[in-house]
């Protein structure tokens, strides 16, 4: 198998650094496109101190979304859930990475295992939405269900492989730790390892490529990130 | 009236099923070659119009970071869909704000993104075409740059942005809108939107006075170009020329003659809007906007106050310094607004004022988007809101509020602004006032408003348009400063 | 470009009819814009049209709407000195349609 193993090995190396190298890629462009006017969308903060307060809200709490109706509701509540699943998926999943486990790694397994379980109905609601509202059927592309279902299949895969056709767990932390450590050991011998694994590296790879961008896309949007500070501060522009 | 149907007021704003291609028949004309000319665009379309387009698209990527950014991260999650007046109004889904948006975001991936080069159709991506321009060229004026739908969106995206954007590159290959750029071209070369030159601005600011002087008794001046006066006040030509604005002028004269304060109009700068803003182009609104200040300079004022309009303000208070500032030469730095002026005023008792003139009216009072999402007043957010309804409040007895739904932050739109105020397409501006009307509607028949108090030119002049299309009469149309002239006690001066 | 047939001679005019070269104007086109409207132009319509050329000629520009109803009180006493007795002459608006036969320009800005 280590023939294979390397394979897998080169194409999480392939797949980390698409993701990196993009990810990075577009926040330089963000950050150096400029913003040639003033533009918060109105009332904001007055000061940088503000906007981070502004956004703070935005970002955990989806704050916008709550100001919308019984659509937005729906959303917000399967959104949210979603998001906070992920996160502490991808914290439960740490402990692959890391040896010694450090211990706050440890205190997210239980969560973690709670997380992995619901979050496939989060993003169930997700993907069900877009096809029973008829405005939100009008506005969906493939890539808006390819991403769900993409998630979800990493998602059922990883339940799979914990409940049902478990695999050496020793196995998989020798492999990942060989990747991180750039000393390759050989891929875990499971057929359904082996998809979850592979589900995460098209995530990767296609994660800077899209609208999981948004991820970062938060925190630069001129209209939130801008402080309404007209009066006190000049606005430059550094085209005109 | 013409040939559409007025929505129907029900006294509930309802999400409508999406009618595909509703309003696509509504189209501003295209700018004759002349025009287009004179404003510095290209006369027509010419052959290669397809790699200007796509060049100017790639140069508007690389200058304004939200059309970059907002055409990267929205995730369609339809939170903006049913945010818009226009798909309130019309139904057609083009006019859900990510669906307009949609129209430049398949370009885009076409032209510039990994995925939209490698798999085409499949990842949304569409070449530009005859048939596709036709759509921006629609929906593109059928957005009125409020920005309500950034407020519900979970990453602020504005789609006023990207219609902005849409317009100027349509203007860039020769496609431009033939009420936006005469606009644009009678405020640069005459100095107003309306084109009223010096001599005719001067006739009519005479009148005005007569008018005064002839309610109240009391010649309150409009002074002209006056050097060394203290205050210039930049307020939409349309306070010169159309009713009820012209009440808000006669407003701002007595004002000022009240509080003993030296002020002076411009026949340089006489105009507070900015159509430049409208059509995305940077440099038009800067040579628009510049007018004010040279007048500024030349009469050595101390200070710059905008009259009552909208996206004037958006233009003088987010972006003029930017575009010709800075205004050390003043005593106040930063233009202000008319309204957080006269606030000022009756708090320090300047003003007398008899609040049982407008007793004939309940006042209740719209949001004006570009003051509401675009702007702000006096030194807290959200002053914006608290500052007119002081006002109002200070001048009337009755005051009622319309749902909070839609009010302050999240306030309809009047359906003509951004650029949109012109008659060949005015079965969307009814379609797009419906939202207002139906809260309207409610609060008139629930608390018998028969005042709509308004501190913008051009939502004061669509609804008088529109009105009457609802059986609403045009008379409750009126400003702010309207009800502030009603109230003021002229003559006895209480000193400042 | 539209244009407008009278007594054999070709009005060019934009897309709304308004006259392109408002120097070209003469009573007889008035009457025409005004049957295609079915509108009967009376004393009193032809009173705003000769006043808006007339302001025009001295100013470029159409007067605003108070100066035109302040002109016909003048003339007609108060209860038709007011914007509703233009809305009632002329229902397309005054500023437009009256503007429109008189053979001027549309007055185009935030009104
Ligand atoms: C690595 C980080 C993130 C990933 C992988 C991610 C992934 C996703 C995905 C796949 C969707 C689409 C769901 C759908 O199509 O229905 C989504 C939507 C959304 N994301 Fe994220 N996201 C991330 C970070 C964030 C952050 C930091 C925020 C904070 C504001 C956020 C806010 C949202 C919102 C509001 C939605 C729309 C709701 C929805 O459609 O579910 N995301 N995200
Ligand atoms: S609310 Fe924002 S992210 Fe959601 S569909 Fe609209 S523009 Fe896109
Ligand atoms: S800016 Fe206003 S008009 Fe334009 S899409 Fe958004 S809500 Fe609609
Ligand atoms: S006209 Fe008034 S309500 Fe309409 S877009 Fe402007 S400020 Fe907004």
């Amino acid at each position: 198998m280590n023939g294979l193993g390397n394979v897998f090995n080169l194409l999480a190396y392939a797949a980390a650094a698409v993701f990196i190298l993009g990810f990075l890629y577009k926040v330089i462009v963000y950050f150096k496109t400029p913003s040639p006017l003033n533009i918060p969308t109105t009332p904001g903060p007055k000061t940088s101190g503000g906007v981070v307060m502004r956004l703070i809200p935005e970002i955990l709490f989806f704050r916008s979304l709550l100001k919308g109706g019984a659509a937005e509701k729906i959303l917000w509540f399967g959104g949210w859930v979603f998001h906070v699943c992920f996160l502490l998926i991808v914290l439960r999943h740490l402990r692959y990475f890391t040896y010694p486990v450090p211990g706050f790694v440890m205190s997210f397994q239980q969560i973690g295992i709670w997380a992995g379980l619901i979050f496939p109905l989060a993003l169930l609601i997700l993907i069900v939405r877009r096809f029973t509202n008829d405005r939100l059927a009008t506005i969906s592309l493939f890539a808006d269900y390819f991403v769900l279902l993409l998630i979800i299949g990493i998602g059922l895969t990883g339940i799979l492989l914990k409940y049902f056709m478990r695999t050496s767990l020793v196995e998989v932390k020798a492999f990942i730790l060989g990747l991180v450590t750039f000393s390759p050991a050989p891929m875990p011998d499971s057929t359904m390892f082996t998809i979850h694994f592979l589900l995460v590296l098209v995530l990767l790879v296609y994660f800077p490529f899209s609208k999981l961008m948004h991820a970062w896309g938060v925190l630069v949007a001129p209209t939130r990130a801008q402080a309404d500070n007209p009066r006190e501060v000049r606005h430059m522009t550094p085209w005109a | 009236m013409a040939d559409f149907k007025t929505p129907e007021l029900t006294g509930a704003v309802t999400t409508p099923k999406i009618t595909p291609g509703a309003s696509r028949h509504i189209k501003q004309f295209i700018a004759k070659p002349e025009l287009m000319e004179k404003v510095g665009f290209p006369p027509q379309k010419a052959s290669d119009w397809k790699e200007q387009f796509i060049r100017k698209m790639g140069e508007v990527l690389k200058k304004y970071k939200s059309v970059k950014v907002f055409l990267d991260i929205c995730v369609r999650c339809g939170a903006c869909t049913d945010k818009c007046h226009y798909y309130l109004g019309t139904g057609d889904p083009r006019n859900m704000p990510v669906y307009r948006q949609e129209l430049m975001r398949t370009v885009y991936r076409k032209y510039f993104t990994t995925g939209g080069k490698l798999f085409g159709g499949l990842a949304a991506a569409r070449e530009i075409s005859d048939e596709l321009l036709d759509e921006w060229w629609v929906y593109f004026y059928q957005c009125s740059e409020c920005r309500r739908c950034s407020v519900y969106c979970p990453y602020g995206i504005d789609t006023a942005e990207i219609t902005m954007a849409a317009r100027e590159i349509m203007d860039s290959i020769g496609m431009g809108s033939k009420y936006n750029l005469e606009i644009v071209h009678k405020a640069e070369t005459i100095g107003n939107n309306l084109g009223m030159n010096p001599d005719a601005l001067k006739s009519t600011w005479e009148f005005v006075e007569e008018e005064i002087e002839e309610k109240t008794g009391v010649r309150a001046k409009l002074p002209v170009d006056v050097e060394g006066a203290d205050v210039l006040l930049a307020t939409p030509s349309a306070d010169f020329f159309a009713e009820p604005h012209i009440y808000s002028l006669e407003g701002y004269a007595k004002v000022f003659h009240q509080a003993g304060i030296s002020w002076t109009l411009s026949t340089h700068a006489s105009e507070g809007g900015n159509f430049g803003m409208f059509i995305g182009n940077y440099n038009h609104m800067k040579t628009i906007n510049k007018r004010i200040w040279d007048a500024a300079r030349d009469l050595k004022v101390k200070r710059v106050i905008a009259g009552e309009c909208g996206h004037a303000w958006r233009a003088m208070y987010a972006f003029s310094n930017t575009l010709n500032g800075p205004f050390d030469f003043l005593q106040h730095k930063s233009p202000q607004h008319i309204c957080e002026f006269t606030l000022d005023l009756i708090k320090k008792g300047a003003l007398k004022l008899d609040k049982s003139a407008n007793d004939e009216f309940t006042v209740t009072y719209h949001d004006s988007c570009n003051v509401a999402r675009a702007s702000s007043m006096g030194n807290t957010p959200g002053d914006q809101f608290t500052i007119p309804r002081e006002l109002i409040n200070a001048v009337c007895n009755k005051f009622v509020e319309m749902d909070p739904n839609t009010t302050g932050e999240r306030t309809f739109c009047c359906g003509g602004g951004g650029g949109v105020l012109t008659d060949e397409v005015v079965e969307i501006r009814v379609k797009g006032a419906m939202p207002r009307m139906q809260e309207y509607k409610k609060i008139k028949d629930s608390h018998g408003a028969n005042f709509f108090a308004l501190i913008c030119a051009i939502c004061k002049a669509q609804f008088t348009k529109v009105f009457p299309y609802y059986g609403i009469e045009m008379e409750e149309v009126g400003g702010v400063h309207q009800l502030i002239s009603n109230a003021l006690v002229m003559g006895a001066k209480e000193g400042v | 470009m539209p244009t407008l047939e009278f007594e054999g001679k070709t009005y060019e005019v934009d897309e709304e009819g308004y006259l392109m070269d408002w120097s070209q104007w003469n009573e007889g086109l008035a009457g025409v814009m005004a049957k295609e409207d079915g509108l009967e132009l009376t004393e009193a319509h032809w009173d705003v049209i000769r006043f808006l050329r007339e302001y025009f000629e001295k100013y470029q520009i159409a007067p605003m709407i108070k100066i035109l109803t302040k002109e016909l009180a003048k003339k007609y006493g108060k209860e038709k000195g007011n914007t509703k007795y233009l809305y009632e002459l002329y229902p397309a608006g005054p500023a437009k349609q009256a503007c429109r036969y008189a053979g001027l320009p549309k007055p185009t800005g935030c009104v």
